[in-house]
């Protein structure tokens, strides 16, 4: 787990509980992982440990996370949920994308002839 | 939990605290703040009967202050409370005798932890490892709330890492921790509460994640909308 | 062991080094100053006696014979019996306030240990009267000390053997039946009276850490209070200039004053430190 830049008015649990579906949705956490224990967690990104709970709390409530009795908790092996997940980090960077770039006023298919230009580009790289 | 009520304090004609009321529970982190001198350490040391105030009243778990109390509450002022010319190891066995509460092995744990020698004489220390000295001797009691007054003051930065770094390690367990500081920055994502202080007031009291949550606040920007009002 | 003695033990360590350094001050200043008076003595009678020709009888009943008294009236004697006295004197203040100023706040420790605070009170008092006892002793002991070597240095026919009775009634200084007293029962009313005085002291100084500059006044009103108090069975007879009392029991009412005295300060100081006492 890397450490995560935080901003300053997003809640801290919310930003983490982001940081986790980042990870799911590119591959770094795998279904069934074991994950850090909410001290551990605090203690790597520096966080509040009530704040880790507040975020594993939510992320069991998203059934992104299961515990079994005393064990420790390990990611989700729901296939469904973890592509929800996917889908919805996808979703918002369109939306975040599609509403900065809407305000220069661009046509739909220049656009995406410039994404499609761009990746094959970083692609070569 | 640690409740403080209306608690007024003079110092000769003075009002430094002007019927200050708050809550700091166990297993959060309260962080009082202050521009400047606003009386925050008057507060600590009131809390731990160091200084008298002139009314109003203050409970731990539910009872005044008494002797058996320091077991269960202690204080780390921003200077060392051991003598200059005792070795860090003397400094420990002096909170061994004296106190049922002291944990031998965390604080062998904790001198790791801040990469300190026990045979280092106090007075050798530079500001940093003094305040990691101070700290220790704090940290190492199975104490139920740890008060601190401005932990973070005039040191190096690479202290100030390790020192934040305390906060959330297991050397905090789940106790109750106030902590004065004018620096908020550096903490901002550690703690749980804030009480913002000014002329002897409470100006504000909120819990740092609502703020975030619900206004899309940071602390600092509360800050900024209180004391300029 | 419990907290008390253990705090009687760290403030006595606190003041440890300076104190042997004293008590080997005095034990070099004594023994070098009956080995100079001893060697003077010795120079003039060998003068006199060789040179000026006076017969021995003559110059003895002349001159008299050596005797711990010379050594005693000499600097090297009552000098660091002076200095033993003066850190003591001192020492009652700095006890205190050494734990208010310089680097370390070493005061909030001491008001935050899992005791009674009158209990630093107490061990701080017991330190003083450890060291004030701690010299007495330490002199008494050294004393025969002091005469052997007198012995081995002077003839006998040349000199007188006091013992430390003889000697301090022999001498001018009336101070030092006040530090050696003659019998257990001055003992007990010399010490004892210094006790009283040690506790007002402390709590004036109470007084002070508590209000400050109000502090020094209400310290200064108390212990003239306590004074008065103590010495009032004298102060009414004088004043009404009848004496009821024999001076037998007059020391009995004196002895009961002082206890109240004593038990008023350590009460009143045990107040100041549980509800007043300022960091």
């Amino acid at each position: 787990m890397n450490n995560i830049k935080f901003n300053n008015r997003d809640p801290v649990y919310v930003q983490v509980v982001r940081h986790f579906k980042e990870q799911i949705a590119t591959g770094m956490l795998e279904p069934g992982k074991e994950i850090p224990s909410r001290r551990e967690l605090a203690n790597k990104l520096k966080i509040n440990p009530n704040t880790a709970q507040r975020a594993y709390k939510e992320m069991e409530e998203e059934g992104l996370i299961y515990t079994e009795r005393n064990l420790p908790s390990r990611i989700t092996k729901d296939e469904q949920v973890l592509g929800g997940v996917r889908e919805e980090l996808i979703l918002q960077a369109v939306d975040s994308f599609v509403s900065s770039i809407r305000s220069i006023n661009v046509p739909v298919d220049e656009v995406l002839s410039l994404v499609k230009e761009k990746y094959a580009a970083e692609d070569k790289n | 939990m640690i409740e403080v009520k209306d608690i007024t304090k003079k110092f000769g004609r003075r009002k430094v605290l002007n019927g200050v009321s708050f809550t700091a529970n166990k297993g959060e982190i309260t962080c009082l703040i202050g521009i400047n001198g606003v009386g925050k350490t008057t507060i600590l040391n009131a809390i731990m009967n160091l200084t008298p105030i002139n009314s109003g009243h203050i409970l731990i778990n539910g009872e005044k202050i008494k002797k058996e109390s320091y077991e269960k509450i202690t204080f780390i002022p921003d200077a060392i409370t051991m003598l200059p010319q005792m070795r860090i190891a003397e400094a420990m066995g002096f909170m061994n005798d004296f106190y049922d509460c002291w944990n031998q092995e965390r604080a062998t744990e904790l001198l790791g932890f801040f990469k300190l020698k026990e045979s280092e004489r106090i007075s050798d220390l530079s500001k940093g490892n003094t305040a990691k000295v101070n700290l220790l001797l704090g940290l190492a009691m199975d104490v139920d709330y740890i008060l601190m007054d401005e932990p973070f003051s005039g040191i190096d930065i690479f202290s100030r890492e390790q020192i934040a770094n305390v906060f959330t390690s297991h050397l905090i367990e789940d106790r109750g921790v106030i902590i004065t500081t004018h620096e908020i920055s550096d903490i901002e994502h550690l703690i749980d509460k804030v009480v913002l202080l000014d002329n002897g007031n409470v100006l504000k009291e909120f819990n740092a994640e609502e703020v975030r949550e619900n206004e899309n606040k940071s602390v600092v920007d509360v800050m900024r909308e209180v004391f300029k009002a | 062991m419990n907290r008390y003695l253990k705090l009687v033990n760290f403030e006595f360590n606190r003041i440890a080094k300076v104190y042997f350094v004293l008590l080997a001050i005095l034990l070099i200043s004594q023994i070098a100053g009956v080995i100079f008076s001893s060697k003077n003595y010795l120079n003039e009678t060998n003068r006199m006696i060789y040179e000026e020709l006076i017969p021995k009888a003559e110059y003895l009943s002349r001159y008299g014979p050596m005797s711990m008294d010379q050594v005693l009236s000499s600097i090297w004697f009552i000098g660091p019996m002076a200095l033993c006295v003066a850190l003591v004197a001192f020492y009652i203040f700095l006890i205190w306030y050494r734990d208010w100023f310089g680097k370390n706040t070493f005061i909030y420790r001491l008001l935050m240990l899992p005791t009674a605070r009158l209990n630093v009170f107490l061990a701080k008092i017991t330190t003083i009267l450890l060291m004030t006892f701690g010299f007495v002793a330490f002199q008494l002991i050294l004393y025969p000390i002091e005469s052997t070597i007198l012995k081995w240095m002077v003839p006998k026919e040349f000199r007188v053997d006091l013992s430390v009775h003889e000697l301090i009634s022999s001498s001018g200084f009336l101070e030092l039946n006040i530090i050696f007293p003659n019998s257990i029962i001055e003992f007990i009313l010399n010490y004892g009276a210094g006790f009283v005085a040690v506790t007002i002291l402390f709590t004036a100084i109470m007084f002070e850490r508590s209000y400050r500059i109000k502090g020094i006044l209400l310290g200064i009103g108390y212990s003239i209070l306590a004074v008065i108090i103590f010495f009032a069975p004298i102060i009414i007879q004088e004043f009404l200039q009848r004496y009821y009392l024999y001076p037998s029991e007059i020391l009995i009412v004196e002895v009961a004053m002082g206890i109240i005295v004593t038990c008023c300060s350590i009460w009143v100081s045990n107040y100041l430190l549980k509800k007043k006492i300022r960091i």
